[in-house]
């Protein structure tokens, strides 16, 4: 098949040109193979003498064989220089074999005038179409020539104008067959256009996520619907130490394997079949390393989820740094506390006269030492509880408690505080509230304690209220209100802040680092719970904290735990 | 009639004298020991009445000395008072010890509570 098409075709530019050269090339062999036949066909009546050797059969001779070098000629033209002047040759060499294929008067009015016809065809599209024409008139010439000059007789005209009918014809059909071929090219050519604009632009696209995908420095895998992971990033590759062959060839249990813990193992199977929205902040140990993971479903244009794209990032320095903060601050704390206890211990041994009897200006300066290194002992204990619940290791220690008892407790030891500053303390449980809750006891006692530490410290005079009722079905809530001087507007934005103290005063009357009330509202939030602050100046402040009836720490005890480090 | 006897067994210098000057004020003879073995020879040699005891403690952990105690015979009349810092650790002592004090514990805390146990 590639040598014929090797033979036929002839390279060009034009694609009409190249098209009309093979046309002609076909032509040139099919009337090569049927001169050779009819040389053969000659040669075998020849050489067995079936009717004699005569005139015609040397003529055949020679005609074959001067048309065999003719197309030969009109072949090697055709094929190395030019399609136009080959077919022009073809033709020319095919009218002359046509008006000597016959007797004079058959060729001009007889049974061979319309095999003038072929040449007039076959030039509208081996040529242009209207070439048929001058084909046409070619062959009328060629009749007249024969008809004046040979037949010595009136030119046959309805056979001139026969030929110039078929021109017409073969002009309109190969027009319109050009015209369609030309459109079909140019429905091609803008195809084609439109193939590679598409092409490119699906292949730069995908260059480009590529390109981002691979610069990411988190490390990123895709997971299809059966959890099977399908593309993974370098920087995976990287964190994990493994190829991409390895992670991808894999399913997410295989993936995690023994590397990862059975708890972490666990949620990262939910999070990946939950498809229904992003997880993110995930922290979970793989081999050395603390990965903080984040989920997101694929979706594709239709909205169908087809898997899940999971980005990990390295967070062991980070969880290494805050680890070592925690550790540094409940150590810096505990060697603060240490001394602070003896200096409070010798203190309380001199003012209980162990030593001997004190006069009054040493019992008032010992008052003093004892009250400022309880302020000092007061604020250590805040910033080791604020290390503890900025560090996740704060945990909750959740037991059955009377609520009546509690607020006996606080007032207890509020009540003395409260006396020294001439205030009422008042507090009351109310009735629907059940007598045993559950909750972290010491720390809600240090939530009152604190709240009403600051009540007191800010209420000249009036009262200071502490009360425990229910709110609804699921909350129950703790309120200390006082009638005191109330907090501004702008300060109540910044309240909870730490290190804020309404107090800014040069002054600083009211002594404190300011940490109580973050620590307040730290304890609130580590006990799913929400305080809320109404105050008017002047007229004084409620703190409101609503609790659940069912602690946090009982129903999402991971909530205590969110890195793994404790 | 001799005073009772309370051993302090805690390794910090300073709470060991405020503990001790407590035990004494509520009418105790005390002795102070600051290690978990210099403890246990001690309590090899003699039977105090009161053993105030810090759970953090060099060599032998405080825990180890509260179990000897409890598992000799001769020591069985001997009140033990648990001193930490840690309240988990405190929560799980209530059986063993007589008395659990959350440390900060101050000077007229002890001496009055351990005035209780003469």
């Amino acid at each position: 098949m590639r040598i014929v098409s090797q033979l036929l075709d002839v390279p060009s530019i034009d694609p009409d040109d190249a098209r009309r050269r093979k046309l002609l090339n076909i032509l040139l062999i099919g009337t090569a193979a049927m001169t050779l036949l009819i040389l053969l066909a000659t040669g075998v009546v020849d050489v067995t003498d079936l009717i004699g050797q005569d005139e015609t059969t040397s003529l055949v001779y020679q005609g074959s064989l001067v048309a065999l070098a003719g197309i030969l000629i009109t072949f090697v033209i055709n094929r190395y220089w030019s399609g136009g002047l080959a077919s022009a040759l073809f033709l020319m060499l095919l009218t002359v074999i046509v008006a000597f294929s016959d007797e004079p008067r058959q060729v001009v009015e007889g049974r061979s005038m319309f095999l003038f016809a072929i040449p007039i065809l076959m030039a509208s599209v081996l040529l242009r179409p209207w070439a048929s024409f001058i084909m046409a008139s070619l062959s009328s010439l060629v009749i007249t020539a024969i008809a004046l000059g040979t037949l010595r007789i009136v030119p046959p005209l309805p056979s001139m104008l026969g030929f110039f009918a078929i021109a017409m014809g073969a002009w309109l059909s190969a027009r319109s067959l050009e015209q369609a071929l030309k459109d079909l090219r140019t429905i091609n050519e803008e195809l084609d256009q439109r193939v590679e604009k598409r092409t490119r632009e699906v292949a730069e696209a995908l260059s480009r996520n590529q390109a981002i995908l691979e610069s990411i420095a988190d490390g990123v895998i895709v997971f299809d619907r059966d959890g099977q992971a399908v593309v993974a990033n370098p920087a995976m590759t990287r964190l994990l130490g493994r190829s991409y062959d390895e992670i991808t060839s894999r399913d997410v249990d295989t993936l995690m394997g023994e590397d990862v813990d059975a708890a972490d193992r666990e949620v990262v199977r939910s999070f990946l079949e939950d498809n229904t929205k992003s997880h993110a902040g995930l922290k979970i140990q793989w081999r050395d390393k603390t990965l903080s993971v984040s989920f997101a479903p694929v979706c594709d244009h239709f909205g169908n989820v087809t898997g899940n794209v999971a980005v990990f990032r390295d967070f062991t320095r980070e969880a290494e740094v805050e680890r070592m903060k925690s550790v540094f601050v409940s150590i810096a704390s505990h060697e603060l506390r240490t001394p602070l206890g003896a200096i409070l211990g010798y203190a309380d041994i001199l003012q209980e006269g162990v030593y001997g009897p004190l006069s009054g200006r040493q019992r008032s300066t010992l008052e003093r030492i004892v009250v400022n290194t309880g302020h000092l002992l007061d604020i250590v204990n805040n910033l080791l509880d604020r290390a503890q619940i900025e560090a996740g290791t704060l945990t909750l220690n959740v037991a059955p408690f009377a609520p009546i008892d509690l607020l006996d407790d606080v007032l207890g030891v509020m009540d003395v505080l409260a006396q020294a500053e001439g205030l009422e303390l008042t507090s009351h449980v109310a009735d629907d509230l059940p007598a045993i809750l559950f909750g972290d006891r010491q720390r809600l006692y240090q939530i009152l304690v604190n709240l009403m530490g600051n009540a007191i410290k800010f209420t000249d005079d009036g009262t200071v209220r502490v009360r425990a009722y229910r709110s609804d079905v699921d909350h129950w809530v703790l309120e200390v209100s006082d009638t005191g001087r109330g907090i501004s507007p702008e300060a109540q934005s910044y309240i909870f802040e730490p290190f804020q103290s309404v107090d800014e005063s040069p002054t600083r009357e009211y002594a404190g680092a300011g940490l109580g009330l973050s620590i307040v509202k730290q304890l609130t939030d580590v006990m799913g719970g929400e305080i809320t602050l109404e105050s008017k100046v002047g007229r004084g402040s409620t703190f409101t904290i609503v609790l659940p009836m069912v602690p946090l720490a009982w129903s999402q005890p991971s909530k205590t735990k969110p890195n793994g480090l404790s | 009639m001799s005073s009772p006897l309370a051993l302090i067994i805690e390794d910090d210098y300073d709470l060991s004298n405020i503990f001790a000057q407590a035990l004494q004020s509520a009418g105790f003879e005390s002795e102070i020991v600051r290690t978990g073995d210099a403890a246990l020879v001690r309590l090899a040699a003699t039977t105090p009445d009161v053993v105030v005891l810090d759970l953090h403690l060099p060599r032998v952990a405080g825990m180890d000395i509260l179990r000897q105690i409890r598992a000799e015979p001769r020591l069985a009349k001997t009140r033990v008072i648990v001193a930490t810092a840690d309240e988990r650790l405190a929560e799980t002592l209530r059986e063993e010890a007589d008395l659990v004090l959350v440390k900060p514990i101050s000077f007229s805390q002890l001496r009055d509570l351990s005035a209780r146990l003469r």
